[in-house]
């Protein structure tokens, strides 16, 4: 590395922008509709024979959730941002079965909770959502509307979506939308 | 008149009265009623005019297969044309039209076309209007489509939301009569995920109109029961007002649920129509069967009806249908109406059985005529007398209701819409499903059964049976008692009446009468689908629901065949209509299509930026400053500043994807046509990448960030081809291959900082030493940023053709690394330009793009030939491009071109002739591809593939543009008008 200048213009603050900072929860009569913070997601990418996680206690160390993406593909995901440092140290420790593609800024989360959350995201993925077809821990590739989305059941009546950063805003007012009905009046 | 409401019965709320009009005229009915039904308490029978005929409609039927009682339905952008008003339930303050009539319904200047009528025959058009040729679209098609026609849409947009949903189940059962409800309960109390749509607003089917008893309850008491047990069953959901549509591929349904269609102030909220998709493992039809009206004279008179619809009237909506009935039958049905006019008091005249044999249980006070038949319905707006014909003796008998029964087709619609025929049985007289269809069943009446207890039965043998198959036990239960229930054992069809004086309608909304046929078989167009076509019968918005079987027994009949013989016409969705704005659901005005927005978006619009739509991306297309009126002006001084000084753009849309693996190397050498296996790490090069028939698909730089992964990026619009196409070549081709692919697209915002001062800018962010030495062009690598504040991917690549970097970093500080790099650049003179001024700095240089990469053309076109590698042993496209004709002399190849008065300008899409050739397609030598004002040459400038262009730099030639009438002189050239040696980008 060459010899570092003192004279660096620095990042203004803040220095990231959240992709739907400037969409607000949507709390509706049994559902609501949130952004989640903009933490960690981890692409992992193994071969696409590889259909158990046998890294997954590794993962699970580093802090972070394994959800199913594709064959040999999996998202680990965390709430809060994971050091460059750290992201290093656990891509190094899943080589060579599995690389790692950060997509911490590519993917943006939306949480819908509630007891009616099944029932407006059937509005837009064909996804079977019923707990005995998509129990808790469940994830999918699936479309929400016209928008390609990674479902995951968080818990019964908690489903999160990761979604391209560019579409985010979209799908949101998409969601939005599909959750009309349920408006409180 | 004629019909009222009787005092008691019925299943109307009479302490909730609700005003309406019709045709302006303010009514009132009673919650729980139809329109239909509503007119009918009313005295209003006359409620259309036909099709075509003009002739007076009253209301036929009780549901969804009404072919005449089709009225405008709300005002404004809330108007529906053709709504069936049997199907339309009456709110407060509902607002009906009737249609096709002027100027009134009563009196309708266009019924003069029933004098025409001996011309007006099946086909009279295509004899009629033959000549001369040029009046038809001037004349004849103008004034038949005035003429003839039922409602108008309105040309208002629709104030209401649409909205889709999925659904799915282990049975889905179409249709809430006994039947379905017995199958619902069958398998929902064996615990199956049971759906049950019925299209009318209460569930229970025909037990809504009927009289009999089921254990010891009346029916449709027994009918909500039944619901009441389904609804506290968590696993069965029902959905009423929900008309199933259509059976498609992997079991998936359609199905559009009227939310709000019957209120009468729509919530907001809430929309107007539900599309559902429902996918079941299993589906059964309870669908019921549909009534066969019968084909005698005027049977289309105000005051004939359905038997079945009539009794609706009386059972379920409280209303005799007119004040003296007859019945013109030829089975038992007609009997059970019989009783009932008779139970409530109206005067039943006479019962005219086509059969000889008197069945024996009746007991009425009617006068009952066997082995007869109606020949002539009279009355013109109302039905006054009919003329009945028995044993050699015709009698008129004045009526002014005629409800009339020809047995019953099964509604197998849905069982045949994927490709299954209907077959046709001589014992049941009617045509049923086809056997063996996978994971649907039907029982009940769709299933040729009769009477209440045999479908009660049926359906619950059938739930149990579907519900067993997938795993869960069922015990049917054993069937309640049922008493009084008349049933209709299946008779031979009449498909028609002798004798008749006036015209004997078989498609009621189309206007297809008994001649219509005789006439398609006489003129050669007796086979089904022709008489169809030639008749049009059967393809109007109840496509043929009461017509198509009598159609196909009177084919039968004049060909000498039997009915099966001739055949039924296709089934196919829809089966009643369904609106654009349930199809469209969501997906109108700004959720038409998704936005995809760049990480530098909200950055861009800060600063101004007016926006081009670029596929689902909205791309910065220039940065007006104050005082900047014209577009051209912001470009022009953005492609000056940049080729000055210096410029950032906003590159975050170019597909990106990482490519992981020992063998990604090796991937890339097969994908790409020019060799990557040694590309050595911290390099990027520029790749082309070819389809297998050696076309060229798309281009882009790839880098190695290590020495197992590659970052590729790709062109805005083919990102998600490449990235398919990617995946095909790793999934399907080469498996083999120990590599892994992401789409990183999103995860990045990539910033190009073009111009002779890019380095001195960047280097003030970056950490790194990025001297040319250091960092060359083509070096590729991860970078320190703002005093390892961050850390980025840095590529000396330039798309200007100056010295530029692309400097990529995680999306989320795209922003603040742009103010960083504006901030750095205000000593130089930085501006940020956008999509135009890109374009332009790229044409200057000749750089392609798709308008370039068109489909049609090789590496060699391109001026890339030299990138195809000669020694790989193989790469996508290879074998394909060593075809003669893509390496034949006198192809399009890649020239730039300049007017020859640098007043003239050029557009893309403009054709090349040589110079002085006639403007023939044969002399046509190209096109101009891409186009645009180049401030460095001072005029436009253009890319063209000319035929043998390279070798023509110089020539003078014509651009022609023919759709705008320029005729411009030019001359082609070198395809690089800025720095042709690449100075720049080494500097």
């Amino acid at each position: 590395m060459a010899e570092m200048t003192t004279n660096r213009i620095p990042l203004t603050a803040p220095p990231t922008q959240a992709a739907l900072a400037d969409r607000a929860p949507v709390v509706r009569e049994g559902v609501t509709l949130e952004a989640l913070p903009e933490g960690t997601i981890l692409h992992l990418l193994a071969r696409p024979t590889q259909v158990a996680a046998p890294f997954a206690d590794k993962v699970a160390a580093a802090g972070l959730d394994l959800r199913v993406v594709a064959p040999g593909q999996w998202f680990a995901t965390a709430p809060t941002v994971m050091s460059g440092a750290d992201l290093v140290v656990l891509s190094q420790a899943l080589k060579p079965e599995v690389d790692v593609v950060d997509q911490s800024h590519g993917r943006v989360g939306i949480v819908l909770h509630g007891p009616l959350a099944a029932r407006v995201l059937a509005k837009g993925t064909a996804v079977d959502l019923d707990p005995s077809a998509f129990p808790v821990g469940r994830s999918a590739t699936t479309l929400v509307g016209h928008i390609a989305a990674h479902l995951t059941r968080v818990n019964a009546e908690r489903f999160e979506i990761v979604v391209q950063r560019g579409f985010a805003g979209s799908l949101f007012d998409d969601l939005s939308q599909m959750s009309l009905e349920f408006a409180r009046l | 008149m004629t019909s009222y409401r009787l005092p008691t019965g019925g299943l109307v709320d009479r302490t909730a009265p609700l005003s309406f009009t019709f045709d302006g005229k303010a009514l009132s009915g009673l919650a729980g009623d139809s329109l239909a039904s509503a007119l009918l308490a009313n005295g209003v029978r006359l409620v259309g005019r036909s099709f075509k005929y003009h002739r007076p409609r009253g209301i036929l039927t009780a549901g969804a297969s009404e072919p005449n009682a089709l009225v405008t339905v709300g005002t404004g952008g809330r108007s529906e044309p053709n709504s069936r008003a049997t199907m339309q339930e009456l709110y407060a303050g509902l607002v009906a039209t009737s249609q096709n009539r002027w100027p009134s319904l009563d009196l309708d200047i266009g019924a003069l076309n029933g004098l025409l009528w001996p011309f007006l025959g099946a086909g009279f058009y295509y004899k009629t209007f033959m000549w001369p040729g040029a009046l038809w679209e001037k004349l004849y098609e103008p004034f038949i489509r005035k003429a003839a026609g039922l409602g108008r849409a309105t040309y208002e947009s629709d104030p209401d939301q649409y909205e889709k949903q999925w659904a799915h189940c282990d049975l889905l059962v179409v249709g809430a009569g006994p039947a379905g409800l017995s199958a619902a309960l069958a398998a929902g109390r064996a615990g199956a995920r049971v759906i049950v749509a019925d299209e009318q607003a209460h569930a229970g089917g025909a037990l809504l109109s009927e009289t009999a008893t089921i254990g010891g309850a009346s029916a449709p008491c027994f009918a909500a029961a039944m619901v009441a047990e389904l609804q506290s069953l968590p696993n069965v959901q029902l959905l009423t007002r929900a008309t199933v549509f259509g059976w498609y591929d992997d079991m998936v349904f359609g199905a559009v649920e009227r939310v709000q269609k019957h209120v009468a102030a729509p919530q907001a909220h809430r929309p107007m129509e539900r599309l559902w998709r429902i996918v079941a493992r299993r589906a059964l039809l309870a669908t019921g069967a549909e009534e066969r009206p019968l084909v005698f004279g005027g049977n289309d008179t105000p005051g004939v009806m359905m038997a079945g619809a009539a009794r609706t009237y009386l059972n379920r909506y409280g209303i005799a249908a007119g004040r003296k009935a007859a019945i013109f039958t030829t089975n038992d049905s007609g009997y059970a109406l019989a009783r009932d006019l008779e139970a409530a008091g109206v005067e039943l005249a006479a019962i005219v059985d086509s059969r000889r044999q008197r069945p024996s249980d009746y007991r009425g006070k009617a006068r009952l005529i066997s082995g007869a038949i109606v020949t002539d319905a009279r009355g013109g707006k109302s039905l006054s007398s009919i003329r009945v014909s028995h044993d050699g003796r015709t009698e008129d008998i004045s009526v002014d209701l005629l409800a009339m029964s020809g047995g019953f087709n099964p509604v197998i619609n849905l069982a045949c819409h994927r490709g299954g025929r209907p077959v046709w049985s001589d014992a049941q007289g009617a045509f049923l499903a086809p056997e063996s269809l996978a994971g649907l069943a039907l029982a009940g009446a769709a299933n040729a059964v009769t009477g209440i207890a045999a479908c009660l039965a049926d359906g619950a043998e059938a739930g149990a049976r579907l519900a067993a198959e997938l795993g869960f036990a069922a015990a049917p239960d054993s069937t309640p008692s049922v008493e009084d229930d008349i049933i209709a054992a299946p008779t031979a069809p009449l498909w028609s009446v002798p004798g008749s004086k006036v015209k004997a309608f078989v498609d009621f909304q189309n206007d297809v009468h008994v001649k219509d046929l005789g006439l398609a078989v006489r003129e050669g167009y007796g086979h089904v689908e022709l008489a169809k076509r030639y008749t049009t019968m059967g393809m109007a918005t109840d496509q043929g629901k009461l017509s198509n079987v009598n159609a196909i027994g009177l084919l039968a009949q004049v060909r000498g065949v039997s009915p099966g013989e001739v055949g039924t016409t296709t089934f196919r969705p829809f089966y009643t209509p369904v609106s654009f704005a349930a199809l469209a659901g969501a997906h109108h005005g700004r959720h038409f299509q998704p936005v995809r927005k760049s990480p530098m978006h909200d950055w861009a619009k800060a600063r101004g930026a007016t926006f081009v739509e670029t596929g689902l991306w909205y791309r910065p297309a220039w940065f007006p400053q104050p005082g900047e009126t014209h577009w051209r002006t912001s470009v022009d001084r953005e492609v000056r500043n940049v080729r000055a000084n210096v410029g950032l753009c906003d590159m975050s849309t170019l597909g990106k994807i990482e490519i992981c693996g020992s063998d990604a190397a090796a991937f890339l050498d097969r994908v790409y046509c020019n060799p990557f296996l040694k590309l050595p790490v911290g390099k990027a090069r520029y790749g082309l990448m070819l389809r297998e028939d050696g076309m060229v698909y798309d281009d882009g730089t790839t880098s190695r960030i290590a020495e197992d992964r590659f970052f590729m990026t790709t062109t805005t619009a083919y990102a998600a081809g490449v990235m398919n196409h990617l995946e095909f070549c790793s999934q399907a081709l080469w498996p083999e291959l120990d590599m892994r692919l992401a789409s990183a697209t999103d995860q990045w915002a990539q910033l190009a900082v073009a111009g002779p001062k890019a380095r001195a800018v960047l280097s003030q962010i970056v950490d790194d030493d990025i001297s040319d030495a250091a960092f060359p062009f083509l070096a590729a690598g991860e970078v320190s940023l703002c005093g390892s504040a961050l850390r980025g991917r840095l590529f000396r690549i330039s798309f200007s053709g100056e010295l530029a970097y692309e400097l990529a970093v995680p999306a989320g500080f795209g922003p603040a690394i742009a103010d960083a790099i504006m901030a750095a650049g205000e000593a130089h003179g930085i501006c940020a330009y956008g999509a135009e001024a890109l374009a332009v700095l790229r044409i200057e240089k000749g750089h392609v793009t798709h308008n370039e990469i068109n489909g049609t053309v090789v590496p060699s076109d391109l001026g890339l030939g030299r990138m195809v590698s000669a020694k790989k042993p193989d790469f996508i496209g290879r074998a394909m491009l060593a075809r003669e004709g893509l390496q034949a002399p006198g192809r399009a190849q890649l020239v730039g071109v300049v007017p020859l008065d640098k007043a003239d300008a050029f557009r893309s899409g403009a054709h090349i002739l040589a110079a002085g050739a006639e403007t023939t397609l044969e002399n046509d030598q190209g096109y101009i591809t891409s186009s645009c004002f180049s401030p460095h040459v001072g005029s436009s400038i253009g890319l063209a593939l000319v035929r043998n262009g390279a070798a023509r730099h110089g020539e003078e030639i014509v651009i022609w543009n023919g759709l705008r009438g320029e005729i411009t002189r030019g001359r082609l050239c070198a395809p690089v008008f800025v720095d042709p040696e690449g100075g720049r980008l080494h500097g």
